[in-house]
């Protein structure tokens, strides 16, 4: 019986084109995600596979421990290459050049850009060109302490939005970082955390797609007759409907980030898996103590749990609605609230966006997120919280469209 | 094997769609007749369990048939008259589907449907797209479908539309050959469908049976007579105005009329004797609109 509900999906020839868009996002996220450029000593850019060989070569003379030693290293060879001939220079090609030199370490060279930024929500790209060697002890204590600024600051902005509760809390995450962090190659890991929304945004507007047609399909097909009339017509034959659903959504998801996964560790690498976040600029402030293999599971599991649950209520529209066109309008619903929400900008609402299904399919923004929520006793970041709200509501929903499905009238 | 209606009625809005029915079937053939819109779809979906009855009921052997749920629907075998498919399954695959939902077995279910294509004249089409089988083919595949579980109720809603006259005696034989062991209740709006295989005729209209029984106890209970005349072309006008005409022809001798009438109508009128087509001329005679679209 499933597999017959899984054909009939298939058999649409608008679902063939869907998996064939599917395909295509996926080969151009992959493109996208390993077109990284290594700048050579001529200050080219160079591409290609044995350019992220390069790249990572270079990055590797600086893997270790970030401790203030590293630090230091780090702020000297950045001046050294600051005071050579190419870094005066004010032609583009020198420019290049110098920032060809600097390609190892410019990881860290951001880590340093936003611990010595003058403000927690400032980033200033040219930060670390005015640092000097006997600062480098600060790197760990001005993290904390410009999240402090931030949060007890009477003037600003996250003064009144959050309590002293969330406060301390966002502090304490701060301070239970285990440090020294380490650094290493991990292009393949953060190239892949960048481009993985779109595979997994167009997974769910597919999938909203394929799993539109399961339930209103009887409908509209008039072949509604026929199934209410017969033995599982108001029972197996509709939780096969569900199965069908849930089997194409695990397959068509994991199909599509595991490709693009594989594709890209492959092309850039996978080293760096156990770092922990923070140790690249782009999670810095994160206040999730995660390494880079779990931020990995939760981009994947959290877009899965989003694709399903959104996918299930697509399903659930489509039964009740018995429209499979106003069911195709759930996910791309689901993209509009939250930029009509963001537009009232009032405290409420940002406490709402934080927790809509669309951020369960772009937790590598999720996760720098600073959004918070009091629940009884306990503080909670948005992330665990997003997990259980829409796995909870995507396992009630089976049985409210089970129950949906059962009771209607055929016309 | 007894299904029972008991003052089964159905409204829509405004429109009464079934209007207090009773009545029983046992086994047999039932061949429910009426006009457009006389209500015999509401009333063979009500005994699908596709639609709620608005009041009274229906029980098979003692139990209501939407309280039965599942146990009943085992039973069921349905062809609706807007008969809906997967339109890019093939036949094969479209049959193993609702063999499946229909809960055969999948090594019986692929028997039964070799089988049933077989019956169905469909042996060579089972691997084209439904979508590709015409009007006829489809309707047969219809019928195809209803017979999968080997239904104990087998209700078809005009499972004839659409066939070629060979194919429809093919399908008279059928379902004379599949009555012996259960209930076939059949509408239609050609009487010739069930003039022959119908145990029990059912006259329906505007949501009531308004007559039921044998062809033979139908055609007694008949109030008026059957005659022919011929006339030359210019009078034939006035007995169309004035009789229930139940036929008309022109030849070379003039204008052949089947009248209805309980006097003879002219002296030189032949009696006949009467037809179910008669019969159901003399129901829905106006509703039928027969009587202008010949004139
Ligand atoms: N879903 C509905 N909503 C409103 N009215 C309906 C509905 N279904 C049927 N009706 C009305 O009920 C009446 C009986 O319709 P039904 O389809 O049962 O007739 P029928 O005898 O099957 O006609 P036909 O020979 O044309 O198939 C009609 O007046 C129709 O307009
Ligand atoms: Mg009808």
């Amino acid at each position: 019986m499933t597999w017959y509900e899984i054909k009939k999906v298939f058999s649409r020839p608008g679902s063939k084109a869907a998996v064939a868009v599917l395909a295509a996002v996926v080969a151009v996220s992959c493109y996208l995600a390993t077109h990284i450029a290594y700048v050579n000593e001529q200050g080219d850019n160079e591409y290609g596979r044995a350019a992220v060989m390069r790249l990572r070569a270079a990055q590797k003379e600086w893997a270790g421990v970030l401790d203030t030693e590293k630090i230091r290293q780090v702020i000297e060879a950045n001046n050294r290459v600051n005071q050579s001939p190419e870094g005066q220079a004010e032609d583009v090609r020198s420019g290049n050049i110098a920032y060809g030199r600097k390609q190892g370490f410019l990881g860290i060279r951001s880590l340093l850009n936003y611990a010595y930024a003058e403000g927690f929500r400032i980033s200033d790209w040219y930060r670390a060109d005015v640092l000097t060697p006997d600062m480098a002890d600060q790197f760990y204590e001005r993290r904390i302490g410009l999240l402090k600024d931030w949060l007890y600051d009477e003037t600003g902005e996250a003064y009144y939005r959050y309590s002293p509760r969330e406060k301390q809390f966002l502090v304490t995450r701060y301070e239970t970082l285990q440090t020294p962090l380490a650094y290493d190659y991990a292009e393949g890991w953060v190239q892949l955390f960048r481009y993985a929304v779109m595979v997994i945004m167009l997974c769910m507007i597919l999938l909203g797609y394929l799993v539109s047609g399961i339930f209103a399909g009887e409908f509209v097909q008039k072949a509604d007759a026929v199934f209410f009339s017969s033995y599982y017509g108001r029972n197996k034959a509709i939780a096969a409907k569900l199965k069908a659903g849930a089997a194409i959504v695990t397959a068509v998801y994991f199909g599509a980030v595991c490709c693009y996964s594989a594709f890209v560790l492959w092309y850039l690498g996978a080293d760096g898996y156990w770092l922990p976040v923070q140790a690249h600029w782009s999670a810095w402030k994160c206040f999730y103590h995660l390494t880079v293999w779990q931020k990995y599971l939760i981009i994947v599991f959290g877009g899965y749990v989003g694709c399903l649950f959104i996918s299930l209520l697509c399903m659930w529209v489509s039964a009740a609605f018995k429209s499979r066109a106003a069911a195709v309008m759930v996910p791309i619903a689901m993209e509009f609230v939250p930029s009509f929400l963001g537009n009232l900008s009032n405290a409420a609402a940002d406490k709402i966006i934080g927790l809509l299904p669309d951020r369960l399919l772009d937790l590598d923004v999720t996760l720098n997120l600073f959004h918070v929520y009091t629940v009884g006793h306990y503080v909670v970041g948005s992330v665990p919280l997003l997990f259980v709200l829409y796995g909870v509501l995507a396992s009630l929903l089976v049985p409210v469209i089970y129950g949906r499905y059962r009771r209607t009238q055929a016309q | 094997m007894e299904l029972v209606m008991k003052d089964l009625s159905r409204q829509f809005q405004k429109t009464t769609a079934v209007d207090h029915v009773s009545y029983t079937m046992t086994q047999g053939v039932y061949g429910l007749l009426g006009v457009n819109g006389a209500g015999k779809t509401t009333l063979m979906r009500m005994l699908c369990t596709l639609l709620k009855p608005t009041s009274g009921s229906v029980t098979w052997d003692g139990s209501d048939i939407f309280r039965m749920d599942g146990a009943y629907r085992r039973l069921l075998g349905y062809l609706p008259q807007d008969f809906g498919f997967y339109p890019d399954f093939t036949v094969r695959d479209y049959l193993l589907y609702i063999a499946s939902i229909k809960g055969l077995r999948p090594m019986n279910a692929a028997r039964r449907t070799k089988e049933l294509l077989g019956q169905v004249g469909l042996a060579g089409a089972e691997h084209k797209k439904m979508k590709k089988l015409s009007g006829g083919m489809k309707r047969r595949v219809g019928i195809a479908q209803a017979l999968l579980n080997d239904p104990k109720i087998l209700i078809l809603d005009e499972p004839t539309a659409g066939l070629d006259p060979g194919e429809r005696i093919r399908f008279r034989n059928l379902i004379s050959e599949l009555a012996e062991n259960r209930i076939v209740l059949l509408s239609t709006h050609i009487v010739s469908d069930v003039e022959y295989i119908a145990h029990e005729i059912l006259l329906m209209g505007e949501g009531r049976i308004r007559s039921a029984g044998t062809v033979g106890e139908l055609l007694h209970q008949m109030p008026v007579r059957v005659w022919q005349i011929t006339v030359p072309p210019g009078q034939a006008g006035r007995y169309l105005a004035e009789y229930a005409v139940s036929n008309v022809k022109t030849d070379a001798d003039g204008v052949q009329l089947r009248i209805l009438s309980q006097e003879q109508p002219a002296a030189k009128a032949a009696a006949q004797s009467a037809t179910l087509e008669d019969l159901f001329l003399w129901h829905f005679g106006e509703k039928a609109g027969e009587r202008h679209d010949l004139v």
